[in-house]
């Protein structure tokens, strides 16, 4: 569904990513993990037409969409979900969920809105408060779910675990677990929360100093005790697997 | 009503609707706008181009006068703003280039202002708009009207802000422009609302402004100080601080001249910008974020429990 090939990228001046190529499979959960300052964040950024592309190739859906400004990329079924500034802090939960189906009629966004809380129970009773006084894991429900209204082909999820509780973040990585078993929606993923991000994941990049060490499947990254260790902080005692339903990705795009 | 409470509420309504235009801009472009000095001007004009031409009053005239300064807003944006916008301006830029588009209108100012006096052997160098006005109530009609009008557009701009969906956007626009664009708006379309509303109101506070100060081709360059005194008085931040803040300004100016000058004689006319510059600077140095800083909520709960302990 989505292809980067060869691709360099920063912001201004400063170069971050180099000669970076990944694959995103339809349907499925793409997870990018790194240590701080790998790039993983400017990776998302650079799709998203946020950050400097300098050279290489963004195909989307088999179209090139480098250079394209961020709102045609939302109109084209990408949806991004930054790991900061995810809400909009002075806006009520409702008007919220509205702006993030801005592209929606207003009748149509509206009963999408209605739906998020049903998926999202916990936003029912916040509706008309403003979303800066959420607490941060009903403020990532909130993101998640402004993600979703737009209907999206394409998620980028940038690190929703950070500063939550593990109750907390475990609730939304099921979530996102959720999106893809249930919703269909391909998932790209950054994560800090490395060993639960690729247990749900499907396909895995490790990304260090804005370059690929690893690209594969992401069982087997967890079963590289020396990359795992290194870089993710995964201890050799903790690589055993959570049992997560995880739906075959044949036929996918 | 006093002649200077008259005044000052004309005064005031029009620096109230200058600082909103400054606030407005900054707060979804980053601009400081120092155009306004000259959009204030050029409404000034327009006002007394329709009553000297054609007569009636000038309130008659206030929808052209809205409507040429959102045209100037219109001009600012594409010709200048956007293109530094794209790339990325640092403020200082964005600042300069309003400068260099006031001195352009400037020289238009100056230009039609010699275009009136040879095309209709018309004064428009000194003028004294409130001839123009008429009474209402034993006073001017101006007082009680331009008070209003203000009221009435920062009812329908926060109607506008709260009530609709392109309002909204241009909230999300300015509180996080990344996650807005990231939502499909097209924060190109908020920017350019922006300078149409804010060129408008610039336009519409230099008309009001002159109902109360003698008209001349430079009046915008003399009164923009106070302008962005009452931009910066409400925080930056805020429209309505900022219409507040115009607010406070001109009132405060009106008042303090009045009452000095009772008390130290008329010298204290030549004085009169100090006055409202001071309480400026006296509430920034207590409320460093200005009126939109001042914590209301506390202090009204920290009244109402001082009232309790006195009651029981």
């Amino acid at each position: 569904m989505l292809r980067i090939n060869n691709l360099y990228a920063g912001y201004d001046k400063l170069q971050i990513l180099y000669d970076l190529s990944i694959d995103v499979p339809g349907k499925g959960i793409t997870v990018i993990v790194g240590p701080n300052g790998a790039g993983k964040t400017t990776l998302l950024c650079s799709i998203m037409g946020i950050a400097r592309v300098f050279s290489g190739e963004i195909m989307y859906e088999d179209l090139p969409i480098k250079g394209e400004l961020t709102h045609n990329l939302a109109r084209r079924g990408i949806s991004y979900v930054p790991q900061m500034g995810n809400v909009f802090a002075d806006l009520s939960v409702m008007e919220n969920l509205k702006m993030a189906g801005y592209l929606m009629p207003g009748e149509e966004a509206k009963i999408k809105a209605e739906n998020m809380t049903d998926i999202f129970p916990v936003l029912k009773k916040f509706l008309y408060r403003k979303a800066g006084t959420l607490s941060g894991g009903e403020r990532r429900m909130l993101a998640i779910a402004m993600g979703l209204m737009k209907n999206p082909k394409l998620m980028l999820l940038d690190e929703l675990s950070t500063d939550l509780a593990p109750i907390i973040a475990e609730k939304v990585m099921m979530e996102v677990s959720r999106l893809r078993n249930e919703l269909g929606i391909t998932i790209l993923m950054v994560e800090q929360m490395a060993k639960r991000a690729l247990e749900i994941g499907d396909t895995a990049y490790l990304l260090v100093s804005g370059e690929v060490r690893f690209k594969g499947k992401a069982d087997d990254l967890l079963h590289e005790p020396e990359l795992c260790s290194m870089y993710l902080g995964i201890k050799p005692e903790d690589q055993d697997i959570a049992g997560i339903e995880k739906p075959s990705l044949e036929g996918s795009e | 009503m006093a002649p200077w409470l008259a005044s000052g509420l004309i005064y005031s309504s029009g620096l109230a609707l200058t600082a909103g235009s400054i606030t407005m801009i900054y707060i979804t472009t980053r601009t400081f706008n120092f155009a306004v000095a000259s959009m204030a001007t050029f409404g000034f004009y327009i006002s007394y181009t329709g009553v000297a031409l054609y007569g009636g009053a000038p309130y008659q005239y206030y929808p052209f006068v809205f409507l040429f300064g959102s045209f100037l807003g219109l001009i600012c944006y594409f010709g200048l703003n956007r293109h530094l916008l794209n790339r990325k301006a640092a403020e200082i830029t964005l600042m300069m280039s309003t400068l260099g588009y006031d001195l352009l209108l400037l020289s238009f100012i100056q230009m039609y202002a010699d275009f009136l006096t040879h095309a209709y052997r018309l004064f428009p160098r000194r003028v004294t708009m409130n001839v123009y006005d008429f009474e209402l109530f034993g006073t001017r009609a101006a007082a009680f009207i331009l008070p209003l009008v203000t009221v009435a557009i920062l009812i329908i701009l926060h109607l506008f802000l709260t009530r609709t969906k392109f309002g909204v956007a241009m909230r999300a626009t300015i509180e996080n422009p990344v996650l807005s664009k990231a939502s499909g708006i097209n924060s190109d379309s908020v920017y350019l609302v922006a300078w149409i509303i804010g060129g408008g109101m610039a336009a519409l506070g230099g008309s009001f402004m002159a109902m109360a100060m003698t008209g001349t081709p430079v009046m915008g360059m003399y009164t923009i100080p106070l302008m962005f005194a009452g931009a910066i008085l409400g925080g930056l931040g805020s429209l309505y601080g900022g219409m507040l803040g115009g607010f406070l300004i001109g009132i405060t100016e009106y008042a303090g001249v009045f009452a000095l000058s009772q008390q130290f004689g008329p010298w204290v006319q030549g004085y009169r910008m100090a006055i409202p510059l001071i309480l400026m600077a006296a509430t920034l140095i207590i409320f460093p974020r200005g009126l939109a800083g001042i914590p209301l909520g506390k202090l009204i709960g920290k009244l109402t429990a001082t009232k309790r302990g006195e009651n029981t």
